[in-house]
Order: C-alpha cells, then sequence, then structure tokens
C-alpha cells in the first residue's frame, strides 16, 4: 500500500507501524495518551502483548514480511517489568533479530524497543511522532513489494 | 587426561576400533553402546543400540551422518534416563548438539557415556550410499587421514569443510585419528574420571608421545579455519531482500531441514500449526496489497524464524542442507549467521555444560544502546 502512496508523489508517504505494547506498562502509557487527549500520529496499529518479553521474534519478523514499515515494541522500565525481567530478555532479542535483520538487509532502525512506563502518556506520544517522522525518512519497506517471499 | 594407544592389525581400522568398543561392552561396566553401524546392505550407517557385543560390527570411520544421532539420545533419555551407563559413540557437532539439547531439557546425560571420535568430516547420504569409486567411502577417507590421497576432500559436505570443531569437547573418552598413522595406531584418550575407571582394564598399550596428536589437531584447526574464512568470504554476497527471496526460491516449505536439525526440538512447531490458515479475503486483502501472492507464502518466514529460533545453538552440522530435496546450500546463510549471532552473544555452543543458553539469562547493564536511545 506503500506503494501506492508514492505513485503520488505529492502526498507524503504514511509509515505503517506496527506496535507491540505490554499490558503493564507501555500499553497503559497509550492509554493515558489517549484519556489525556495528547495528539500522536495515527500510523501506529497497536496489538496489545502481555509481556514485551513475550514477544517472539516471528511477530516482528512476520510484520515487516508482510510490509509493515516499522515495528515498535513497548515494555516497562528496565527493574520494573510485571514479570520481574522479561523486558531484558526481550532486549537480548531484539540483539538476536538485529543480527537477522542484516542478513536480509533491512535497515534495524525501522525495529525500535522503547521503556514506556504507564505514567509516560507523553512519552508515549512524543516516541510515536519520533518513530514516525525516522521511518518516514527511511521510506517504505523495500520488502513490502517483492510477492515472492 | 590419560592417553593410550590401540593397536591396529592388519591396518583394518575399523574392525580394531570395533574390537575396542567389543572389549568395552563385553567389560559388563555399560550395559549397551549407541555406535554408528552398517544397514545389512551396506549402503548407509545409521545409530545402533547394541546390547549383545556378539551383534557389535560398528564403523565409526564411516563417512556419513544420516541423521542427529543427538536426537536419539535426546528421544531416549528425556522420558527416563538409563539405570545404568550406556556408551554413545558420537562425532565432535553431535556431542556439541546433544550438550545443547541437556541445556534445553531435551536430553538427560545421567548415565551416559561420551565416547567422541575425532572427525575426518562426512559425505552426503546419497554419495555415500551409491558411492561412485571402487573403493568404500571408509577406504577413502583412511587413505585421506593417512595422506595417500585427497580424494575424499570432493565428497565433504559443505558443513564439514569449514568445521570448527573437529575434535570432540566434553567426552569422557576420545578416539584420535589426528596425529597418528592411523593403520597402525589409534590414540585413546580419557577425559574424566569415569573415561579412566572404564579404560583401566581393558587391553591397551601406553602411550609413549603425546606431542605429534597437539600439533596434528592444531594443524587440522588451522587449515579448517583456513576454509571457513574463504566461505564467509564467498557467501557474503548472499544478502539483502533480493538474493535471499532467489535463495529460497526452491524451497517448498516441506520443514524437512526443522526435522533433521537437531536443535529444533518443539513438539509443536508453529509452522505446522492453523496459523497460516486463514479465511480467504485475508489471502485476498495480502494479494490486493502486493498486487499477487505467492502460495504458500510463509516459506521466508519459515526460514528466518527457524533461524531466529535455533541459531544460537547451531552446531552446523549441516543436516539441514542434507535433508533438503531441492538442495537449497543452506549452510551459505546458516554459517555466517551462525557465526555473527554466537560472536555478538560470545556463545559457544556445546562448549561448556555449565554456561546457559543465551536466550534465558541477562545482565542489566548489557546492550544498553538497545532499547533507549
Amino acid at each position: 500500500m506503500s506503494e501506492e502512496k508514492n505513485d503520488h508523489k505529492t502526498k507524503v508517504f504514511e509509515p505503517k507501524i506496527v506496535g507491540f505494547l505490554c499490558n503493564w506498562c507501555s500499553y497503559a502509557g497509550a492509554d493515558l495518551a489517549g484519556t489525556s487527549r495528547i495528539q500522536y500520529p495515527p500510523n501506529i496499529r497497536i496489538i496489545r502483548v502481555m509481556c514485551s518479553g513475550s514477544v517472539d521474534s516471528m511477530y516482528i519478523l512476520r510484520a515487516l514480511l508482510e510490509g509493515a514499515d516499522g515495528v515498535f515494541v513497548g515494555g516497562c522500565h528496565p527493574g520494573d517489568c510485571h514479570y520481574i525481567d522479561g523486558n531484558y530478555k526481550a532486549r537480548r532479542r531484539m540483539v538476536l533479530l538485529e543480527n537477522i535483520l542484516g542478513t536480509l538487509g533491512l535497515e534495524k532502525e525501522r525495529v525500535w524497543l522503547r521503556w514506556i512506563s504507564a505514567s509516560e502518556g507523553q512519552k508515549f506520544a512524543d516516541t510515536m511522532r519520533e518513530m514516525t517522522e525516522s521511518i518516514r525518512k527511511l521510506g517504505p519497506n523495500p520488502i513490502a513489494k517483492h510477492w515472492n517471499l | 587426561m590419560t592417553q593410550k594407544a590401540l593397536k591396529v592389525q592388519d591396518q583394518d581400522v575399523v574392525r580394531s576400533t570395533n574390537e575396542f568398543l567389543k572389549q568395552l561392552l563385553s567389560s559388563g561396566k555399560i550395559q549397551a553402546l549407541l555406535v554408528p553401524q552398517s544397514t545389512p546392505s551396506k549402503k548407509v550407517v545409521y545409530p545402533v543400540l547394541i546390547a549383545d557385543p556378539k551383534k557389535l560390527h560398528a564403523d565409526v570411520i564411516a563417512p556419513v551422518l544420516p541423521v542427529a544421532t543427538a536426537t536419539m539420545i535426546s528421544k531416549m533419555t528425556k522420558i527416563q534416563p538409563p539405570s545404568k551407563p550406556i556408551g554413545v559413540v558420537l562425532r565432535s557437532c553431535q556431542i556439541r548438539a546433544l550438550i545443547e539439547l541437556v541445556k534445553l531439557n531435551q536430553a538427560n546425560l545421567t548415565n551416559i557415556i561420551i565416547i567422541g571420535v575425532d572427525c575426518p568430516g562426512t559425505f552426503p547420504i546419497n554419495i555415500y550410499a551409491d558411492f561412485p569409486e571402487k573403493k568404500t567411502p571408509t577406504q577413502v577417507i583412511v587413505d585421506m587421514m593417512t595422506q595417500k590421497t585427497t580424494d575424499a576432500e570432493q565428497y565433504l559436505r559443505s558443513a564439514c569443510q569449514v568445521c570448527k570443531d573437529p575434535i570432540p569437547m566434553n567426552a569422557d573418552i576420545v578416539l584420535g585419528l589426528y596425529g597418528t598413522d592411523i593403520e597402525k595406531e589409534i590414540i585413546i584418550e580419557a577425559h574424566t574420571e569415569i573415561g579412566k575407571e572404564l579404560l583401566k582394564d581393558l587391553n591397551l598399550e601406553n602411550e609413549k608421545e603425546g606431542k605429534t596428536r597437539e600439533k596434528a589437531v592444531k594443524d587440522i584447526r588451522e587449515q579448517k579455519d583456513k576454509k571457513r574464512a574463504a566461505f564467509l568470504k564467498q557467501t557474503e554476497g548472499i544478502n539483502g531482500i533480493e538474493k535471499i527471496a532467489e535463495f529460497f526460491d526452491k524451497c517448498v516449505n516441506c520443514h524437512n531441514c526443522r526435522q533433521a536439525c537437531p536443535i529444533c526440538y518443539c513438539k509443536e512447531c508453529l509452522f505446522d500449526s492453523a496459523v497460516f490458515d486463514a479465511e480467504a479475503y485475508k489471502f485476498i486483502r495480502k494479494a490486493e496489497n502486493k498486487g499477487l501472492v505467492k502460495m504458500p507464502s510463509d516459506a521466508l518466514l519459515f526460514q528466518l524464524g527457524r533461524m531466529n529460533h535455533m541459531i544460537l545453538s547451531c552446531v552446523e552440522c549441516g543436516l539441514c542442507e542434507q535433508a533438503c530435496p531441492n538442495t537449497i546450500p543452506l549452510m551459505e546463510v546458516f554459517i555466517p549467521a551462525a557465526e555473527n549471532a554466537q560472536k555478538e552473544f560470545t556463545y559457544h555452543p556445546g562448549k561448556d555444560k555449565t554456561e546457559k543458553i543465551p536466550m534465558i539469562v541477562y545482565r542489566e547493564d548489557e546492550f544498553l544502546e538497545v532499547g533507549e536511545k
């Protein structure tokens, strides 16, 4: 779909971002942004998960192969995980995934891991703005146009 | 470590190693042996569990690895390990795979005596079974080891050509083929107390000179490292979505590679589940998004997903490549990926029994650049 947008050169590219937010912190942070009426770009499609540590790299790879321009993973701040150490494990997985993205020749900047607590509605909105702009600069996911994967 | 020597009779290294194993099994200290042994057709050598010494016809040199022996040991120790010791004869890659399976709670080393064999490498199963030369594959390998000919090298599987650990680690007993003229003598090493105890009463000679083996082991490592560096250089180009998509073009999503892999142990693989079946409109929407979509549409996701799940424990045995019905040279992607990922976590699969797999441990002060910028 990002291709379509590119056909109209006058239109700005609106990246599609899939977001995996942990139930205890980041999802609540996003919720707070909403209930506080803090504006942020609507480019993210949020999927609630129980913990950032439960986000198998497969989910991220699938989103990217299906053509998502970016993937966001949000977890509790280090030390604050509801399950004690899920976010530390998420961080290790992210390092491994970055390795595999390298093989795929995909910019690792397309996948973000950030810590956002339940009280950080403003931070969530700011991060969304920052990520949307960053992915917009990177351009559409080059995988999106490949149909033979 | 104690080093002893096994005299080889009539230059028949297979028979002599078999005699050694027979002595071991007859000693009564172990109740069974898992050894590589020819099927009656002599076409393939399989891991065979032997309780009766009279039926033992092991061929520890035969250059073929039809299945992951580590998986076989997982199958017979996971539910309940043996109550008395059994010996398992393994190549280096299979010992490493076994150690990884232990770490993954898929195998139990209680009462398992690991007998490692120096590995000269293996041939693809099809070449071994229908060998194009007059000599047997075993003889060709023996000729390579005794530096008579180098014919064997052309048949070696790519994984074996660039193997970084042909010498067994974590074994109780090692049958040393490097650093000796194997048509005259084989080196037998005991690396643990159990190994020492088992060798005590066997008919072996005390080895005098230990230096030749050390040097030969160093030489073979250097030789393999050089080949490995060249291999990594040569495969650098397989990178980027176009090249990767082309590389996996022949993948029909049959999952044989996963079946053959000693590390892939999940009883229910996500890729066999109904996750990828969906209502027609979802497929149509996907086709509409890209204009068209290949079916099955998850072959690359399977490859990358599998890679992501097992690459840190990948022992580079190359059985995935051997299992591929469409001969995709999987090692060209998996060895560089394993090299990179394992370097990132400074992890050497199969080396240290007490080290935990990287995905279940963490440090608070590591990878700080990931997560917050």
